[in-house]
């Protein structure tokens, strides 16, 4: 049996939801908040969603979607172009080779996996922007920066999950 | 995703593994090539910049105000509970505000006498243009915010961004209806200012903390805590006399300033056109390169090249009215 034309349309717009949840995230990284810490220091929202989809679908969130969502971080957030590309494609392909390893673990392993990846994208972000500012960020931005990631991984984790559950079952 | 064994699957699977790995090296490669692009062509990097910024304008316009309307009611919660100290303080304020008040308004008749006395030319007209703060690219490597104005409300790169307490930074890209403004605090920001007391003249310069530093201030300068601090005018970019902070702390190697405004609290800026150059805009950049003739410029020797800032071209009447 052929699918029909509706059937294949919402197969494809299905599969571009990592891709489409990744820029949602990204658009709450921009939102206003009146909390002094978050205008500071802000959680890398679309380095976790990246992480999520490129252990369990990677397929659906490839690695030059990754770059593409990469660019259009740097675009939005003021930050040297490239930067944000680089390290998404890198933690999108790292992950993506060791998804096998989360499968069918409990979440908490992939809560670690999670933390330990971050340290590095967090790292050679501050490395780069530093490099191409011409001039060293503070660190401790970055370090709040990257506590903040880690510590709100599960929540994303949590939404992505639900949503991976209930649209992409059969995708 | 199943896993079929056919003589077709043994032919093009590595045939994709290559292309994959091939696509990947390709990919590392053009993120270094837009790393290099990002540094040489900052003319076509800034329009892109714009179009993107006016791209999600339209859902961040709409998706932030829930987010401002829960920030005011946790505002309002808080302003609830302290009303009582909150009043007595406005009392207090409004008190010295009045006097303040008189003594303004009598400056401002002398003033005006002195000034017609002078012949003095009053300065451009202010051009003020409100919006709203519709994203915050808060994080570790940029201090900027988006703003609900662009090009179709006459907002213009380079134009000073104010709130009500003072200088918030300026518009580092003006797109159709969204702009973004880089914060005094960003790393990329350099804002010519002077003491206000002691009238020495310095740089802020941000570093992506929350407390700019005060450099290129000379040796002998008299800066202590509390000083505030004003834009100097220097430059042409801002008119002179906006506030911008007060000096918060003096060690052996660094003045650092604490600006006025609270960044996670703005959400009405203010961008204002004082008629003024700039020095910022695309044309005279393209300009920058040295005068011709030194000579026909008096303020060409005193400018170190590659600060950014452009003499004016040349014009006789202009120089001759400088002492």
């Amino acid at each position: 049996m052929k699918p029909g034309v509706w059937q294949r349309l919402d197969v494809i717009a299905r599969g571009l939801f990592p891709a489409f949840s990744v820029f949602v995230l990204l658009l709450i990284n921009l939102l206003p908040v009146s909390v002094p810490l978050l205008s500071t220091a802000s959680p890398a929202l679309a380095l976790m969603a990246v992480f999520y989809w490129a252990v369990n679908r990677p397929d659906l969130l490839t690695a030059v979607t990754a770059f593409f969502l990469g660019l259009l971080q740097d675009l939005l957030m003021g930050l040297p172009l490239g930067v944000s590309s680089l390290v998404l494609l890198l933690v999108q392909t790292g992950s993506a080779s060791q998804g096998r390893f989360f499968h069918n673990k409990p979440f908490s392993v992939m809560w670690w996996g999670f933390a330990l990846v971050a340290i590095p994208a967090l790292l050679l972000q501050w490395l780069l922007s530093s490099a191409l500012i011409g001039a060293l960020l503070p660190i401790k931005a970055t370090m709040i920066s990257y506590v903040l990631t880690a510590v709100l991984f599960p929540i994303v984790a949590w939404v992505l999950a639900r949503a991976q559950n209930t649209l992409l079952r059969y995708v | 995703m199943a896993q079929h064994g056919g003589p077709q699957q043994r032919i093009f699977s590595p045939l994709r593994t290559a292309l994959h790995r091939f696509a990947f090296i390709l990919l590392i490669f053009s993120a270094f090539g837009l790393m290099l692009l990002g540094k040489a062509d900052t003319v076509l990097i800034e329009r892109i910049r714009a179009a993107s910024a006016d791209l999600v304008s339209p859902v961040m316009n709409i998706v932030s105000r829930p987010a401002a309307s829960i920030n005011e009611l946790t505002d309002k919660v808080y302003n609830l509970a302290h009303l009582y100290e909150e009043n007595e303080r406005l009392r207090q304020e409004n008190q010295q505000l009045l006097a303040w008040q008189q003594a303004a308004r009598n400056l401002s008749h002398e003033n005006n006498r002195l000034r017609e006395l002078a012949r003095y030319t009053t300065p451009p007209a202010l051009h003020l243009v409100t919006s709203r703060v519709i994203a915050d690219m808060g994080g570790a490597y940029a201090h900027s915010v988006m703003i609900s104005a662009g090009s179709r409300d006459g907002v213009a790169k380079g134009q000073a961004v104010i709130s009500e307490e003072g200088l918030v930074g300026r518009v580092a890209e003006a797109g159709y209806q969204a702009s973004r403004v880089l914060l005094i605090t960003d790393i990329n920001s350099r804002v010519p200012v002077i003491v206000e007391n002691s009238r020495d003249r310095a740089f802020l310069s941000g570093d992506n903390t929350n407390r700019p530093l005060l450099t290129f201030l000379t040796a002998d300068a008299a800066v202590a805590p509390g000083d505030r601090i004003l834009t100097s005018g220097h430059g042409g970019a801002f008119p002179p006399g906006i506030p911008i902070g007060v000096v918060s702390s003096v060690s052996e190697n660094s003045v650092r300033v604490a600006p006025l405004f609270r960044r996670h609290q703005l959400e009405y800026l203010r961008v204002a056109d004082y008629g003024l150059q700039g020095i910022l805009s695309d044309k005279r950049i393209l300009e920058s390169q040295a005068p011709v003739n030194t000579n026909d410029t008096m303020l060409a020797p005193e400018i170190p090249t590659g600060v950014g800032v452009v003499p004016a071209p040349p014009e006789k009447p202009s120089t001759g009215a400088n002492p």
